[in-house]
């Protein structure tokens, strides 16, 4: 076969080893990341671009934390002003996890046109698409650093830097990413094979797991049948994971009175081990149905000629 | 009912441009994309422009089609100012580009031409009428019910024409119609320009293009442009004449008597001489070449007459003509494709360098 | 109906239902209510120029409904899923142990988003989208308002809008057990309508904006859903923010709409504390629907002149 040239000089090989094979794939991947950041970062001016960041997080926490002050008139409970904070930090990463992704698939197919032509470029799809989530995800990232950054200095919520959980914070909020990036995978393989309209999409499911996550409110609030499905979902453990990281006294999300997990367990609180666990369990599930999902999405999209068509309304 | 015969002197001009310039504002440096343009279309002409890309052809529609402004002076469209007049002129011209992916893909054809019908105003019954005769005009008729983001280039460009048709424009701006398409599908746009302009007298055609063939078939008139400016008007035949006013013709005889000095003292007949890349092969061939320069096509008469008293048969006459390229050439100095590849190559419009080649390398063209 | 022209005495004439072809099909569809001279075709009457809006913006909003019709995937992702946002909302409040009524507020801040997210991204976003896909210039070559265009495209995303409000209205009231306490129902209906009217005006007022702004249009949308959300008081009576929800409630149609609205469904209630009475709000919805519908009319004539001087239409170049 002839020799192929990648664009630095060097000849790449149609049947290449799998050295190289990853070597590609993970240059391919950096260009995404590059290519991501420029689109998602040069619409604007730099403090426009960093208003955007923080406006949307900081109202959102602004949004529960009145609401939390209006019913206990002031005097709201300390530790749950924080379980607010930084569930609502967090879940902006939840929402630029999810929607970068599929807003990536939806960018390229109906405004640069580009999605056929990253679809046939030799490396995986999906690690193209990652790589150009992955700037949404790193911008929402800082976006949920100042929100908590927000929170301990003008919300009065407690945070003592030496008394992190570190081996509780570190493997939880490594699960967590693997987690939202899957929970992704699903979205972008799902809008794939959908209209323009679906921008909404990402919001609307991040809106509905919010309901079941415990983000701002402990599960023990939900039905019991609710708080089973809670139990079943990888953020709601990275959540706790994350809050009782930074935060060890922080109520607990998943346990307390009346929570389906005190009447199964008989523990008020899931213990570390039992909590890193079950993350990592339910992790992996979502990753492979994320997988499978993917692979039946692009498959489906293929069939019916979906990627290189525009679908406005 | 309609007046088959519209006088073209009761109407204003089709269009009458005075002096328009247009400057886009860039970086580093502002761009002058029409740099002082004056033009009068008669209501009735197929009028063409031809140029390079970058000409300015499609900034000069986009402002008859009050899409742009002008930096500076008018334009009228059958008397409506495209500045102040704009809802006058929008409801008697539609503009059809190369290219254009409008549209609602989740639309089918059908649905999206009757859209665009209520957007003219056209009752909803009418609109649906209406939209399936054109689509019957414009040989969609297979495709109707098809998803707008399933069509083929070609098939999208005649859906695109009969969105053009909806409102039966007086003025028809096509840009680039038939870029990108096929042989085939660039035929048929073409032979849909002519029909709908032969169906009703007074119907004006604006064409822009760069395909020479294109504008000398359809259009009567024709203005070449070339960064931003008009350098020449004129029928094709009177542009054309312009870079060779004498009708040259390459003959095919079985035989002449006396070669072609034969024919050269003959009335109207500039000068008759054997091609100059023929003079190997004649010795292997049955028949003589000759090049015959004619003062004009009326002279080819006296030369058949004569050719017909020598005992000589035709066994072929080909007339060769300049294309507009020969003439944009003339005028410019350097050719389209020349023109296309410095500007990509340096990003700024090139520098005339290169003389016209002699009429005599020039291909000769089929007699039509 | 005219009979066939090839049609014989004594034979069965054409159906009424298949009607005879002129000689030259092509030439009919070339013909079309031809005009004596183009200055007849350019002058129109206003009914002639109102009726053509009122059929744009039908025409415009056709394509919404086609589409709700062809990908029902919206009833999940835009009824179902935002349901479910506007209960998470709800369980806050329970877990907080409000005052029952706070429910209620959520409920009906819930139902109102949908209206807000129509007009953000139906209508504010949707010209620069409408630009992209090379839509933008075909509308400008088109004897209609841009007004016409808009609305039609609102109107093409009320009926999920619609849809979504009422079930998370409806729904979320009959399981999360909210009482109303609704004194003046004519009142109430009519802040509702206005509360559109005004939203519907503001839109397009943004979507002038955003025709210039270019790409930022997306995500300003975006940018202004949550602040939106939080100043005026989606989830809490808005006079708890003090000068801040004064300032909102003379800015934003949904902060004053939706105060208004709750005062009139849960009279009775001391929740609500320093906002104007809701019979002043409706005074209030009028003036900026008035106010924002003729702003958007100045300002859609001003920014389509500025897009035409600068060339802004299209994307194509020139």
């Amino acid at each position: 076969m002839a020799a192929l040239l990648h664009l630095d000089g060097s000849a790449a090989r149609p049947s290449r080893s799998r050295v190289e094979s990853v070597r590609d794939a993970r240059r391919s991947f950096s260009t995404a990341v590059r290519l991501g950041w420029a689109t998602e970062a040069n619409w604007a001016d730099p403090v426009l671009f960093v208003i955007y960041q923080v406006a949307k997080p900081i109202a959102s926490v602004l949004m529960l934390v009145v609401m939390l002050e209006i019913v206990t008139q002031g005097a709201g409970d300390a530790a749950y002003r924080a379980f607010v904070v930084t569930g609502s930090a967090l879940w902006a990463l939840v929402m630029g996890g999810m929607s970068g992704l599929a807003w990536s698939v939806l960018d390229d197919r109906e405004r640069y046109r580009m999605l056929k032509y990253l679809t046939i470029s030799p490396d995986p799809l999906v690690l193209l698409l990652l790589g150009r989530g992955a700037a949404r995800m790193g911008t929402a990232a800082a976006g949920a650093l100042v929100t908590l950054a927000f929170g301990v200095l003008l919300l009065g919520v407690d945070f003592d830097l030496f008394a992190i959980d570190w081996p509780l914070l570190i493997p939880s909020m490594l699960l967590g990413l693997v987690a939202i990036i899957a929970l992704g995978v699903i979205l972008a393989g799902t809008v794939m094979m959908t209209r323009q309209d679906a921008w909404s999409y990402p919001e609307a499911v991040a809106g509905a797991l919010f309901l079941v996550c415990g983000a701002v409110f402990p599960i023990a609030v939900l039905p019991m049948a609710v708080q089973a499905a809670s139990l079943v979902l990888p953020l709601t453990w990275w959540l706790e994971g994350v809050r009782r990281g930074l935060f060890p006294d922080s109520v607990s999300s998943i346990g307390g009175e009346g929570s389906i997990w005190m009447s199964l367990t008989r523990t008020s609180v899931p213990d570390r081990t039992t909590l890193l666990v079950l993350l990592f369990l339910s992790t992996a599930v979502v990753t492979v149905i994320s997988i499978a999902v993917y692979r039946w999405s692009e498959h489906r999209a293929r069939e019916r000629g979906l990627l290189d068509q525009t679908t406005g309304s | 009912m309609h007046e088959d015969a519209v006088s073209a002197t009761n109407l204003p001009p089709a269009i009458d441009m005075r002096g328009v310039r247009r400057i886009y504002k860039a970086k580093p440096n502002p761009v002058t994309a029409l740099a002082g343009i004056d033009l009068h279309v008669e209501p009735g002409e197929s009028f063409g422009l031809l140029g390079p890309n970058g000409a300015g052809k499609t900034t000069l529609i986009k402002i008859l089609t009050t899409l742009l402004l002008p930096s500076e002076g008018t334009a009228r469209v059958f008397g409506y100012d495209v500045e102040h007049q704009t809802q006058n002129v929008r409801r008697i011209m539609n503009v059809v580009s190369g290219g254009e992916t409008s549209g609602y893909g989740l639309l089918q054809v059908r649905e999206q031409l009757w859209m665009f019908s209520q957007f003219y105003g056209l009752p909803a019954r009418d609109g649906w009428r209406r939209v399936d005769e054109l689509i019957e005009a414009v040989g969609l008729t297979e495709q109707q019910h098809q998803k707008v983001s399933s069509l083929s280039t070609g098939q999208r460009q005649k859906m695109n024409f009969a969105r053009g048709l909806l409102n039966d424009p007086w003025i028809f701006f096509l840009d680039e119609p038939t870029l990108g398409l096929d042989v085939s599908a660039a035929r048929s746009v073409r032979e849909l320009v002519k029909q709908w302009k032969a169906a009703v007298p007074g119907r004006t055609v604006l064409l822009t293009s760069h395909y020479m063939a294109e504008v000398d078939e359809l259009c009567e008139r024709l203005a070449i442009v070339d960064r931003g400016r008009i350098l020449a008007i004129g029928s094709p035949a009177e542009l054309k004449h312009r870079v060779q006013a004498e009708s040259i013709f390459r003959l095919e005889l079985d035989r002449l008597e006396g070669g072609p000095r034969a024919l050269a003292g003959l009335p109207g007949v500039v000068s008759a001489v054997t091609p100059t890349d023929d003079a190997g092969a004649a010795a292997d061939r049955q028949t003589v070449r000759v090049n015959l320069t004619l003062a004009d096509d009326s002279a080819l008469g006296s030369v058949v007459i004569a050719l017909g008293a020598l005992g000589s048969h035709i066994v072929a006459l080909q007339k060769s003509e300049p294309s507009l390229e020969d003439v944009f050439v003339e005028l410019v100095g350097r050719g389209f494709d020349a023109e296309e590849a410095a500007a990509h190559a340096t990003g700024l419009p090139p520098q005339p360098s290169v003389p016209p080649p002699p009429a005599e390398d020039r291909e000769p063209a089929e007699v039509a | 109906m005219a009979p066939a022209p090839d049609s014989v005495p004594g034979t069965t004439p054409v159906p009424a239902t298949a009607p005879a072809r002129a000689p030259s099909a092509a030439h009919s569809a070339f013909v079309y209510r031809p005009t004596a001279d183009p200055m007849t075709a350019a002058t129109w009457t206003q009914r002639r120029v109102l009726v053509t809006n009122l059929r744009a913006l039908y025409g415009r909003a056709y394509p919404r409904l086609i589409g709700l019709r062809r990908e029902p995937s919206w009833l999940f992702f835009e009824v179902l899923l935002p349901f479910l946002t506007t209960s998470a909302f709800v369980f806050v409040y329970r877990a907080l142990q409000a005052p029952p009524e706070y429910i209620g507020f959520v409920v009906l801040g819930g139902a109102m988003t949908a209206f807000w997210l129509n007009v953000m991204w139906m209508m504010a976003a949707q010209l620069y989208w409408e630009k992209d896909q090379g839509n933008l210039d075909l509308y400008f070559t088109t004897p209609i308002s841009l007004m016409s265009v808009l609305f039609g495209m609102a109107v093409g995303g009320l009926l999920s809008s619609c849809l979504r409000a009422s079930i998370v209205l409806v729904v979320g009231s009959a399981l999360y057990g909210v009482s109303f306490a609704i004194q003046d129902w004519f009142l109430l209906l009519a802040v509702f309508f206005l509360t559109l009217t005004a939203l519907y005006g503001l839109g397009m007022v943004l979507a002038s904006l955003f025709l210039l702004f270019g790409r930022e249009a997306w995500h300003l949308s975006q940018a202004m859903q949550e602040p939106v959300y939080f100043v005026s008081g989606l989830n809490f009576p808005v006079g708890q923010l003090g000068m801040l929800g004064a300032l909102a409630i003379s800015l934003i149609p949904l902060a004053v709409g939706l105060d208004a609205m709750r005062q009139l469904a849960f009279s009775g209630s001391d929740a609500h504390t320093g906002t104007p009475s809701p019979g002043v709000e409706a005074l209030m919805l009028v003036a900026m629907t008035v106010v924002f519908i003729g702003f958007a009319r100045f300002m859609l004539k001003r920014l389509e002149r500025m897009a035409r001087e600068q060339g802004k239409l299209s994307v194509r170049g020139g």
